[in-house]
């Protein structure tokens, strides 16, 4: 599905001349997510200077010779910075979000189809993840595991999960009720078969587009930790720890907290777009 | 509806007592940090093994866990790794700032999301549907932490207009009794404190309160068009009734369940914000306690924040549950899930 959509808005940008103010608007998101992923993996060949070590005067302001957005306090490249500041936003906000798509969704496949007390103790065991607010969960997490860039995907994983385990619980339990599953059972089939063959390829699809939805939340999620300093350990580039960095600079040099913000600001936007298409997508699929 | 209220009040035990275990297995994961940032002044071992022992770090994880436990369940939060303080203490002092800016954020939350929602929903498909739509989403994308500097860049670096940092400035002496400001305004007869305090405020409950909005103006546009499509308005429309009045009597009476349970919901969203907001804003709440204390291993101090959090949102949700199955006659006679 997010295949075919992508695709069929990729070819409906690509009719160029026939492009209506409408189908322009639905790619637009698209294409800002895909600039986004271009520009973080190009990041290397893209930055004109070298992100971590400062060689340049510091503080010098946008548009200053050799140094479009100015340098930070330790006479780094702000534009550099930015760039490979996308790197682990998306590689933190993708990988949390898979993460907890694989986790919650076999927690919730298992409880789903097995039904009965199992279901029962294993979705109170998710209502007491719930129990906590998503970021105070997140906290903790990185409090016990300490900061790094696996931990707090790991963090954003696990404030996550209860969205995906239970969705995939409801869908799970709604197939689980119906014919061909009984006759699977009926046929001698192993619980395992039921699962993974009889009711899996069932629910990927709701799954796979409500993790298109969480992506910026995700990016969010994570974006604050770093600011709040439990993310990417300095002087490593990131958006949300540059907006720190930043804050106290506010009254000499706004942008340089600014700027990094608008990024994760921007990406988060163009991805709650994409996953309202697919999610719109999916609701008349299923209505029809 | 007796009986489920009794099942959840039951419960919620079980669930205090599993946070509490969850939160204890988290922040004693790494035990010798907290010992390693206060010994790094003098390293000299009987010193460093003298301080482990007066932690209770020395002590193998279970009996740490039953000591933990015992203490709890008194009402003993135990004392800060650093500054020796009562914990209970320090969250009596925080808790309260916390609650303030998340009362203040919902009411922010309330006005805007609701405003905005009606509004689009009054013409679905109208251009101003569309901005609103627009607007919605892009509040709900804002990183909350980013929004609230640009707010101070906007409200104090340029326009000058508000106070970026604190909750009351220096020059106000203010004396706690209860630690809520409004009410110790009212009860030392003290309203010159409250001007200052609402200043001090503002951003930070616009911050939260509007990053928040965006999901409950979706939620209240697509309630109240989803009411609207239901046989029983149109049989109102049809008997004539005027437009105004279906809207209030009958949509919007019928979508403010919906309506409600969501903003009980946020309500632990605003709580998570303001943690974020807090620090921003370098607003004395719970929120930044916990996350300073998170930064320099001070266990007793994140525990105690961790908890005192979490149980306010199982409340929380258990009082917006129960309100909600109380309004609704139709779940009243419905048997528990």
């Amino acid at each position: 599905m997010a295949d075919t959509a992508g695709q069929k808005l990729a070819a409906r940008a690509g009719a160029g001349l026939r492009l209506s103010p409408g189908a322009a608007l639905t790619a637009l998101p698209w294409m800002v997510t895909a600039l986004f992923v271009l520009a973080a993996l190009l990041a290397p060949w893209l930055a004109p200077h070298d992100p971590v070590t400062g060689r340049a005067a510091p503080m010098q302001q946008m548009f200053s010779d050799g140094h479009l957005l100015g340098t930070d306090a330790l006479g780094r490249d702000t534009l550099s910075r930015l760039l490979h500041g996308l790197r682990p936003m998306l590689v933190v906000s993708l990988g949390a979000v898979a993460l907890a798509l694989a986790a919650g969704g076999a927690y919730g496949l298992v409880s789903g189809t097995a039904g009965g007390r199992t279901d029962w103790a294993m979705m109170r065991a998710v209502d007491i993840l719930m129990s906590f607010p998503l970021i105070l969960a997140a906290i903790l997490v990185l409090a016990a595991l300490g900061p790094s860039l696996l931990n707090v995907t790991l963090a954003v994983a696990v404030s996550q999960l209860p969205i995906f385990a239970r969705l995939a619980r409801a869908l799970a339990a709604g197939e689980a009720a119906r014919d061909y599953v009984l006759a699977a059972r009926a046929a001698g089939f192993p619980e395992w078969h039921v699962m993974l063959r009889e009711v899996a390829p069932n629910i990927a699809r709701p799954l796979l587009v409500q993790a298109t939805s969480v992506v910026a939340l995700a990016a969010l999620t994570a974006a604050a930790l770093s600011y709040l300093g439990l993310g990417v350990r300095p002087p490593a580039p990131d958006l949300g720890y540059m907006v720190k960095e930043g804050q106290e600079l506010l009254f000499i040099a706004p942008e340089q907290a600014l700027l990094p913000g608008l990024l994760i600001a921007v990406f988060a936007l163009a991805v709650s777009f994409c996953g309202d298409q697919l999610a719109d997508a999916e609701r008349r699929g299923g209505a029809a | 509806m007796i009986a489920e209220i009794a099942r959840r009040l039951a419960f919620l035990p079980v669930t205090l007592f599993v946070v509490a275990t969850l939160v204890f297995l988290a922040l004693r994961a790494l035990p010798g940090s907290t010992v390693d940032m206060l010994a790094s002044s003098f390293s000299t071992a009987g010193l460093r093994d003298q301080l482990i022992a007066q932690l209770g770090l020395d002590q193998p994880l279970w009996k740490q866990y039953l000591i933990y436990m015992g203490e709890l369940v008194r009402g003993d939060l135990g004392r800060s790794f650093i500054t020796g303080r009562d914990v209970a203490t320090m969250v009596g002092e925080t808790l309260p700032v916390t609650i303030e800016l998340a009362v203040a954020s919902l009411v922010v939350m309330m006005v805007v999301g609701l405003g905005m929602g009606l509004a689009a929903a009054a013409r679905p498909g109208s251009l101003l549907d569309g901005a609103l739509r627009f607007i919605a989403m892009a509040l709900f994308a804002l990183p909350w932490f980013w929004f609230g500097i640009l707010m101070i860049v906007v409200f104090s670096l340029w326009l000058g207009w508000l106070p970026a940092f604190g909750r009351l400035p220096s020059s106000v002496t203010y004396e706690p009794v209860t630690n809520f400001v409004l009410i110790d305004a009212i009860l030392t007869g003290r309203p010159d404190l409250i001007g200052p305090w609402l200043a001090h405020l503002t951003l930070p409950a616009l911050t939260v309160g509007l990053t928040t909005a965006g999901m409950l103006m979706r939620l209240a546009r697509a309630g109240v068009i989803e009411t609207g499509r239901l046989d029983f308005v149109r049989t109102a429309r049809m008997k004539g009734v005027a437009p105004g009045r279906v809207f209030f009597r009958h949509v919007l009476r019928n979508a403010a369940l919906g309506i409600l349970t969501v903003i009980g919901l946020q309500f632990g969203a605003m709580l998570g914000g303001s943690v974020v907001a807090e620090v921003v804003f370098g607003y004395p709440g719970i929120g930044r306690m916990m996350v300073d204390a998170v930064l320099t291993r001070d266990y007793a101090v994140a525990q105690g924040a961790a908890l005192v959090l979490a149980v306010l949102y199982v409340l929380v949700n258990l009082v917006t549950d129960l309100a909600y199955r109380w309004a609704d006659p139709r779940l009243r006679r419905e048997p528990g899930r």
